[in-house]
């Protein structure tokens, strides 16, 4: 039962609780009038009962006392003693009975009392409907009157009838404020859960608005206050890898062009010096890359869904042409299908460029260079496969290739352009913000085939 | 005599490998350490090119190079670890010819600074062209609008020079960049746009409305004939 309401909504439970409270009090209230009312109108009829019967009983005794008592017409007395009332009259004199109607079926317990000699009263049902019988001694026998209670059954039915209707009223009446109560209790609870959904979905910016309600404020202003700090840690994170990519340009700056006046007396230094010169000319180059690739992938994180895209339409078969002539590869791993002839996407250039370059350049560096470069359509979509001759990606790291600085298994690492694992998992970020997928599986003739698949612009 | 060129960098060592660098590609190198400086050298040496750092203290890259314009249409680079459009967009506002991003590789630098000259020289093409009421002569370097002469840089007569080669014919920003710029297919288109709004201002009696330098959609820019 605690586990059941527990799983129940605060609303429900509490449209439930003010429902039952409401119909608990007003049947109690009810129950009370009821008896309040029915034992006063009850007494009432009763005590006029008893008078009346003390009145009818007072002139049958003097009529029996009378001087010529025999002579009596018992049944025409009993008819004007009870004139104009609804009571049925009975006497009993003598071992005989007069009366009509109502009066014969007065219970034997009570003829037997009052002829006993003591006056007594009882209530009973005759043929569904209640009477109330009220016998008094006379001379030599008994006086009962024998009242119909019908009109007082009817009174009190209506009265328990009306009183019901208004208890279930009230509990209906009950749980609908407190359903309306719990709604408006309820509404910011929802709200803040959606404010939460948003800010863990990444948009950082969302706050509650302020609200009057000094209850309702507290929540508000702390839920601003934890978005607001949140907002800001996740800001400083993500601007500190961006700003040591900033700070890392000037002194690479520095480095390529010291370096390139070291490279032009290349010749005039000695064989290990020139050794020494080759590797840091590789490695300030190696680094030049990282630090543009790790600023790139830190503006996704800044920006949640990354920084807006430079649209234009992109001619993709010219795309692929101008990155392989600029990473000079021949020309002839370029296939492009008859279908994605001259296709176009809506794209950034230079980030598609990314894209491209970095794939190409992962498959130089691990995949023993570029066997093709195949560009097709399939319906809506445009399909960017690069195909290496290495020995592949093995099936537990097909998704594990995309993350940062992965390094993969024995068969080789890969990782993009680099060698220290941001190239590709750049490549997912640009693929993804512009509505494309990219994934790996084994190419055709042995090695890795790298698969774009990019939204084509307009029809083919 | 080389051509003159006026390093402005508040990093000591960016300063003296590029005049190292530069020295070995034959320019003559001036350097300076901040804005203020720079207007000093500039008016002191008249050098041939700018490379400006954006970021500077006190007057930062964009004051500076406003300065430099408002006095002399000299070629101006602007040298930047930002490569956020509005920070590229901003400097080329300001006045800038081009942009170069750190950290970059110096024949890179030295084909910009190349191409750059190549500009400042006269088109190939110089017959005069009547475009309503704007006037394009080539070979005299002179542009007049409305018959008064309009003072523009090196850069924006080149481009108003290429769109004047073919009148009412369209050229892409792609075009506009290879043959202002000499940039590959991959260069920053942007630099034709703000150049574009640029020469506008310029050029056309309502900028907002352009009548002469046209944009068509998706395709590129065209003067009207």
């Amino acid at each position: 039962m605690g586990r059941g309401l527990r799983s129940t909504g605060l609303a429900t439970r509490l449209t439930l609780a003010l429902g039952a409270g409401a119909l608990l009090l007003s049947t109690v209230l009810a129950l009370v009038a009821y008896g309040l009312s029915r034992d006063a109108l009850v007494r009432g009829r009763e005590r006029v009962a008893v008078q009346q019967a003390a009145l009818g009983a007072g002139v049958v005794d003097n009529a029996l006392l009378g001087p010529q008592p025999a002579a009596l017409d018992l049944d025409a007395l009993l008819v004007g003693v009870t004139a104009g009332r609804e009571a049925a009259p009975l006497l009993v004199v003598e071992g005989r009975s007069f009366g009509t109607g109502l009066s014969a079926e007065v219970p034997p317990a009570l003829r037997r009392q009052v002829l006993e000699g003591s006056p007594a009263q009882q209530r009973y049902r005759v043929a569904g409907e209640a009477v109330l019988a009220v016998g008094v001694p006379v001379e030599g026998g008994a006086y009962f009157e024998v009242t119909g209670l019908g009109e007082l059954d009817r009174t009190l039915r209506v009265l328990s009838g009306t009183l019901t209707g208004a208890a279930v009223g009230t509990a209906v009446l009950g749980g609908l404020v407190g359903l309306s109560a719990s709604r408006r209790l309820v509404a910011p609870v929802r709200e803040a859960a959606a404010a939460a959904a948003a800010l863990a979905g990444g948009r950082l910016q969302t706050r509650l608005p302020p609200t009057e309600d000094p209850d309702l404020g507290v929540l508000a202003t702390s839920f601003n206050t934890m978005a607001d700090a949140l907002q800001g840690r996740l800001e400083r994170d993500a601007r500190f890898a961006a700003d040591v990519s900033h700070e890392l340009r000037s002194p690479l700056t520095t480095l390529g062009a010291a370096m390139s006046v070291m490279q032009s007396r290349r010749e005039q230094l000695p064989p290990r010096s020139q050794q020494a010169l080759d590797l840091l000319a590789t490695e300030v180059g190696r680094f030049g890359v990282l630090v543009e690739d790790l600023l790139a992938i830190s503006r996704y994180d800044d920006l949640g869904g990354g920084p807006p895209l430079d649209l234009e339409d992109i001619d993709l078969p010219e795309l692929l042409r101008h990155v392989l002539t600029g990473l000079a590869q021949p020309a002839t791993v370029l296939d492009v299908a008859p279908a994605a002839d001259g296709a176009t996407v809506v794209g950034d250039k230079r980030r598609l460029e990314r894209v491209v370059t970095n794939l190409v350049s992962n498959a130089v560096s691990h995949g023993g260079g570029v066997t093709r470069v195949g560009l097709d359509r399939h319906g809506e979509a445009l399909e960017v496969a690069v195909e290496d001759d290495g020995p592949g990606v093995e099936e537990a790291d097909r998704e594990r290739v995309f993350e940062r600085f992965h390094r993969g298994s024995a068969s080789g690492r890969r990782g993009g352009s680099t060698g220290v694992g941001l190239g590709l998992a750049l490549v997912r970020s640009h693929v993804a913000a512009h509505g494309g997928t990219v994934h790996v599986e084994p190419a055709p003739c042995g090695g890795a085939r790298f698969v774009v698949t990019l939204p084509a612009a307009g029809p083919s | 005599m080389g051509e003159r060129v006026l390093v402005v960098d508040d990093d000591p060592g960016i300063r003296l490998s590029l005049r190292l660098a530069l020295e070995d590609q034959g320019y003559d190198v001036d350097d300076a350490g901040s804005g203020e400086q720079a207007l000093q050298a500039f008016a002191a040496q008249a050098p041939d090119v700018v490379l400006l750092d954006l970021m500077l203290p006190g007057m930062d890259g964009y004051e500076c190079c406003r300065r430099l314009r408002a006095v002399s249409e000299v070629p101006i680079v602007v040298v930047s670890a930002r490569t956020e459009t509005p920070d590229v967009v901003a400097g080329l506002e300001a006045g800038a010819d081009d942009y170069i991003t750190k950290p970059f590789a110096v024949p890179e630098l030295v084909a910009r600074l190349r191409a750059m000259r190549r500009r400042a020289r006269q088109p190939d093409h110089d017959d005069a062209v009547l475009a309503g009421d704007l006037e394009i002569r080539p070979a005299e370097g002179v542009v007049r609008l409305q018959g008064r002469e309009v003072s523009l840089t090196k850069t924006e007569f080149r481009l108003l020079c290429e769109l004047a080669a073919s009148p009412g014919r369209v050229l892409s920003r792609e075009q506009l960049l290879e043959r202002v710029w000499d940039y590959g297919w991959f260069g920053d288109a942007r630099i034709v746009d703000v150049h574009v709004r640029r020469l506008r201002t310029k050029v056309e009696p309502e900028p907002s409305e352009p009548r002469h330098v046209l944009t068509v959609r998706g395709l590129g820019y065209k003067l009207a004939t």
